[in-house]
């Protein structure tokens, strides 16, 4: 089943991916609408990383193409901000949170210049919003899994972009801090900024997201999120892991009550 | 532990460079010996990238590719020269005053490895300040870097250039195992003492010129290999450092509790 959206701000065309000759995605079809916050959700290994790195042009892909605000990606790098997964860096690396966020500027500099007061300005102002300015001096390695994922989104705040492509941003996260980052991404979604976030947890699916791209190397479903997300999308999605399905059911149940979240 | 790797790959670009020129003069054989070594750093990391190779794999199969075509060279085509990497590699720091700059009008300018190595200090800090940004993304964040449509690649080799530039014009006239204990012994100290990238530069720099006087005089004194000492006042400034952070941590960890995690 798939939803399209009227004026797509990301429209990804019969995509497919592989991986030493191995389907990674295969023939993924979806568009994205402005200003909405979407998941990408599916089983492990069912290509949501995949698809974000394809989409940022990191990976080659073998067929199909992807357009964000109607061009190609090398016309628009600079409306697009990438959040890859935490554990995908080095925390040991010498740098400091605030050289961190200020990296965030450098497309934005150009080749051979260097950051100047106004990027600092700019990423103390992110570091602020995501509540970390008290740390900016801090050395990356004296922080702990949630504050590095805030610093990430600091860094991609400091794009100042219109798409957000975000890597399982609430990985290793507490309840508290993954509150600060949804309430964050809401602000940033009412500002017409579009969303698009790689998720696990189906319990928050519902109350999170208000779009849904349901993956599991194909695709499975993409649309609003009360459409998409039902017992039969999630069965197929995730079909046969007996487990899963129980919780699936479990969060199915919950729909009867009206959710606090709502 | 590129640096030991370009010690030995250097060899089949001594060859060549003695088979083209004719003559065992230094500069063609430095010349040979730096694009054999830049040879070097680019397999070494194609293989990593592309084979998916992991990197002292990729030096291994690299390096000794690259001596054993040296190896056969010789055998096939300078067998009666005494060509080894003599020649370059093994330099000794105690004949730098010797090893003088004379020019056609028997002018003496001094020693001629200040002068080679003066103008690779020279490009090599140039390309340190020109490509600070880059250089510092691409080591910390690849993938950050190429969603902001920075080349990883390029400016991976290019440092790896700048690395080999470095070793194979300084075998040349303080020897193998000193370079290796530069490449590695200031920068793992400086790594101890600070984790801001600027700061661990200078300190590098800083300890480098230390450890040379240091490591001259305790050989002037001991009468020893100047090579020698030094390599050792750098094993024992490492040790120290690590010696006096352990005691103070242990003194220092009451007073100063970790860190709440949040």
């Amino acid at each position: 089943m798939i939803i399209h959206a009227q004026t797509p701000v990301l429209e990804v065309h019969d995509l497919t991916v592989t991986y030493a000759r191995k389907p990674v995605l295969w023939g993924v079809d979806f568009t994205l609408p402005a200003g909405c916050i979407a998941g990408i959700v599916g089983p492990n290994g069912a290509g949501k990383s995949t698809l974000l790195k394809s989409i940022m042009g990191l990976i080659p892909v073998s067929s199909g193409y992807v357009r964000l605000f109607d061009h190609p990606l090398d016309e628009v790098r600079h409306r697009v901000s990438y959040v890859p997964q935490r554990e995908s860096v080095d925390w040991d690396f010498p740098v400091s949170v605030l050289d961190v966020v200020l990296m965030g500027r450098y497309g934005k500099v150009g080749l051979f210049r260097n950051t100047g007061a106004r990027d600092r300005a700019i990423a103390q102002d992110c570091l602020d919003k995501v509540g970390m300015a008290a740390f900016a001096k801090r050395q990356i390695s004296q922080l702990s899994g949630g504050q590095q994922q805030r610093v990430f989104l600091a860094r991609a705040l400091a794009q100042e972009a219109d798409l957000y492509l975000m890597d399982e941003p609430f990985a290793g996260v507490d309840a508290a801090t993954e509150q600060a980052i949804i309430k964050l991404l809401r602000e940033m979604a009412a500002a017409k900024k579009t969303i698009v976030v790689v998720h696990h947890d189906l319990q928050s699916v519902r109350a999170y997201f208000d779009w849904l791209v349901l993956l599991n190397m194909h695709l499975v479903a993409a649309g609003p999120t009360e459409q998409v997300f039902t017992e039969e999308m999630m069965q197929q999605a995730y079909g046969g892991r007996l487990s899963l399905l129980s919780q699936v059911s479990d969060v199915m149940e919950k729909r009867a009550f009206p959710s606090r979240e709502d | 532990m590129v640096g030991d790797a370009i010690s030995h790959a250097v060899l089949p670009g001594i060859v060549i460079a003695f088979l083209l020129s004719g003559s065992r003069e230094t500069l063609p054989m430095l010349l040979g010996a730096g694009a054999t070594g830049m040879l070097a750093t680019f397999l070494i990391e194609y293989f990593h990238r592309r084979a998916n190779l992991q990197t002292d794999a990729a030096i291994g199969v690299t390096f000794t590719f690259l001596f054993a075509v040296g190896i056969i060279l010789i055998g096939a085509y300078a067998g009666q020269v005494d060509l080894d990497q003599d020649c370059v590699l093994y330099g000794e720091i105690a004949y730098v005053p010797i090893d003088l700059w004379v020019t056609e009008g028997g002018l003496i300018l001094g020693p001629r490895p200040v002068y080679i190595l003066s103008a690779v200090l020279l490009v090599v800090a140039l390309f340190i300040k020109i490509g600070y940004k880059e250089l510092k993304l691409t080591s910390f964040d690849p993938a950050f870097a190429s969603a902001l449509g920075i080349s990883t690649a390029l400016w991976h080799y290019l440092l790896m250039a700048a690395v080999s530039l470095a070793t194979v014009s300084s075998f040349e006239s303080v020897g193998a195992i000193l370079v290796i204990a530069f490449l590695i012994g200031p920068p793992a100290t400086a790594y101890l003492l600070t984790h801001d990238l600027k700061y661990m530069l200078a300190i590098t720099a800083a300890l480098g010129i230390f450890i040379a006087f240091t490591g001259y005089w305790t050989a002037y004194w001991l009468n020893a290999s100047i090579a020698g000492c030094m390599a050792v006042v750098t094993g024992i400034g490492f040790a120290a450092v690590f010696a006096a952070q352990r005691l103070m941590k242990t003194k220092g960890s009451p007073a100063e509790p970790t860190r709440a995690i949040g």
